[in-house]
């Protein structure tokens, strides 16, 4: 009976075509169950899926999903091992089982093909970047043109002092793992060095405790370079909350108290952009802001003096250090996207006029 | 050996990360997420320094009795409020302190964070006018046509939007004709002709403008989002990818550092 059973099942069930086959592009121990859904798909509740170790075995009940789904991802199979799957469909009245699938065994891929595109991008990336900078190493100039967000950061400083006024600086709300944030502390440092130089004081309010030691060792350094580690005060650059409206809302009552003659938004911010960069607008700072969050750049746009848009943040280390090597990468970074803009150029004006070779071939990855 | 220790640690982590992205075979597919583990115990003890400089900070404020030093004084206060209220609760009276049904965070939680918090967020909708005033002020071409765009998303967004807007428009038409008579009364010549043209260019404008709004106005909203703020929004993004992937490489390699002492 035990073995009549499921060939009676397999020879006279609706529900058949049931799959099972190692999850591709994983790191093992996961097997991906596939079925054919039913004609009358509407009718069933859910469908649960059991797995056999062997033949012999009765099945275990591993999961369920609902109706119109046909895929179910098993996580907890050991590699190497054979398993054998059976869905289930559950009617309101009764249940309909499926043919035994054909036995599969989950293995560890040593290439996720889904990442084609990227290890592709990455490479021509790479070699592009390396060849401006060996360039650069030769003695090759940059030129790179002026961006006005980063030209105003001496006139802030400058004019902050001239009032008597700290320099706000707000890295916005991102981790030290953002590399917006690593973007931010590199304009910081420079801020900071200007700062030194003019005997001012930079405020600097940190929403993460890691980002606040490393803003901490930047201003140091900062003022360390311009020859005045004296002035450093490392209460300064101080910790204030890691909730986002507590954050603004102490940000902005220190803008209020303060009156800070130039302050800095640089980094990742959400919400709670336009409520720091109005409040800065209120006391009359000059402000320069800076984000990758593409939502917040039409707030920060409207609301403060100069903005870097997106990528500016990331070229700012290299503008204000005007290093040839880090030129040499911006330099390169403009060739890559050239040649991106003038493939979705070319493949626009095809796929207008139905011509489908550039998405056919970018369909391959 | 201050900066080259850094330095190796950010390579050899740098390219890991990068093996494990195209690598999902043991032992490289797990390295993110041991990775990202690391990273939230180290910031998880770094949360001890956080609070240390935020006492500090805000004691020195009280001990100076610098502006705001009441506010700090709250702070310290309702810092260790918490902190106790929340031991007190697990030492004698055995229950979770971190359990929603909990008095501590029903009550602190429910009723003094979360308000504080909304509060701040609908301060946004204020915000957000007083920016689109400035923004929205036709001084020039540019900024006319941001402001024309803006108002047609808005209207075809809002309910009744589409039943407004001709008119709105009509009548903004019929001002832009009048102010261009009145200008060809002040001027004599080629500029006087000009100016006539762009009035009654205006003028015929007012119907097929009408027209168009009151059967399409949702259409060209959603054209306008779709089409040519998602290009701009694009192209910025494809910018950021790639200055990001510009400024890692830059940092995994040693030519970015900026970020070190």
């Amino acid at each position: 009976m035990g073995i009549i059973l499921p060939i009676l099942i397999f020879l006279y069930s609706p529900f058949k075509g049931v799959k099972a086959f190692d999850t591709p592009d994983d790191g093992g121990g996961s097997i991906t169950i596939k079925w054919e859904l039913l004609k009358e798909d509407s009718s069933v509740m859910r469908y649960d899926v059991y797995r056999y170790e062997s033949l012999k075995d009765t099945g275990v009940l591993i999961g369920s999903v609902l109706r119109g789904s046909n895929t179910y991802q098993d996580i907890g199979t050991k590699d190497g091992k054979q398993y054998w799957y059976r869905v289930a469909a559950i009617y309101p009245d009764t249940v309909l089982f499926s043919n035994l699938s054909s036995p599969a065994v989950s293995k560890a891929q040593w290439f996720n093909s889904k990442t084609k595109a990227s290890l592709f991008i990455l490479l021509f990336f790479g070699i592009v970047l390396f060849w401006f900078t060996e360039e650069a190493k030769k003695g090759k100039r940059t030129y790179i043109r002026k961006i006005a967000g980063l030209e105003a950061v001496e006139e802030a400083v400058g004019r902050s002092t001239e009032l008597g006024k700290p320099i706000l600086f707000v890295p916005g709300i991102g981790l030290i793992n953002d590399i917006t944030t690593i973007a931010a502390l590199s304009i910081l440092k420079r801020v900071a060095k200007k700062a030194a130089e003019y005997e001012s004081r930079v405020i600097v309010p940190n929403f993460d405790p890691i980002v606040m030691v490393a803003a901490q060792e930047t201003v140091k350094e900062g003022y360390t370079e311009s020859g005045r580690p004296d002035l450093y005060n490392e209460n300064d650059v101080f910790f204030l909350t890691s909730d986002q409206f507590g954050y603004a809302a102490g940000v902005d009552g220190m803008m209020m108290r303060e009156k800070p003659g130039a302050i800095f938004l640089q980094g990742t911010f959400y919400a709670e952009a336009l409520i720091l960069a109005e409040t800065g607008h209120s006391v009359g700072a000059i402000q320069i802001s800076g984000t990758t969050s593409v939502t917040q750049l039409p707030f920060f746009i409207a609301a403060t003096d100069y903005t870097l848009i997106g990528e500016e943040m990331f070229a700012a280390s290299a503008y204000l250090s005007k290093d040839p090597l880090m030129l040499g990468t911006i330099k390169g970074e403009d060739l890559t996207k050239l040649i991106f803009i003038i493939i979705i150029g070319i493949g626009v004006i095809l796929e207008t006029f139905g011509i489908h070779i550039i998405s056919n071939w970018f369909s391959i990855f | 050996m201050k900066r080259e220790v850094p330095l190796f640690i950010t390579f050899i982590t740098g390219i890991l990360i990068i093996i494990a992205l195209f690598i999902p075979h043991k032992p490289f597919g797990q390295l993110q997420t041991t990775f990202n583990d690391w990273l939230i115990i180290v910031g998880g003890f770094t949360m001890i320094l956080g609070l240390d400089s935020l006492l500090l900070h805000n004691w020195e404020k009280i001990k100076r009795k610098k502006e705001g030093w009441l506010s700090a004084a709250f702070l310290i206060a309702s810092f260790f409020i918490t902190l106790f209220w929340g031991f007190g609760e697990g030492i004698f009276f055995h229950r979770n302190p971190f359990d929603a049904s909990a008095t501590f965070l029903r009550y602190f939680y429910t009723y003094i964070f979360v308000p504080l918090q909304s509060t701040m967020f609908s301060l946004l909708a204020f915000f957000i006018a007083s920016a689109a005033y400035r923004a929205f002020r036709a001084k020039d071409p540019n900024s006319t046509l941001l402001l024309s765009a803006a108002a047609l998303v808005m209207l075809g967004r809002v309910p009744g939007g589409q039943a407004v807007a001709p008119w709105i428009f009509a009548f903004v038409l019929l001002l832009l004709a009048y102010y261009f008579f009145n200008e060809s009364k002040k001027t004599s010549g080629t500029q006087q002709t000009v100016y006539i043209i762009l009035a009654i260019i205006t003028l015929i404008l007012i119907y097929p403008v009408f027209y168009i709004l009151l059967h399409y106005l949702n259409g060209i909203a959603d054209w306008i989002m779709n089409i040519p703020q998602m290009a701009a929004k694009r192209g910025i993004w494809i910018g950021i990818s790639l200055g990001g992937i510009a400024m890692s490489l830059r940092i995994i390699f040693g030519i970015e550092k900026t970020y070190l002492r």
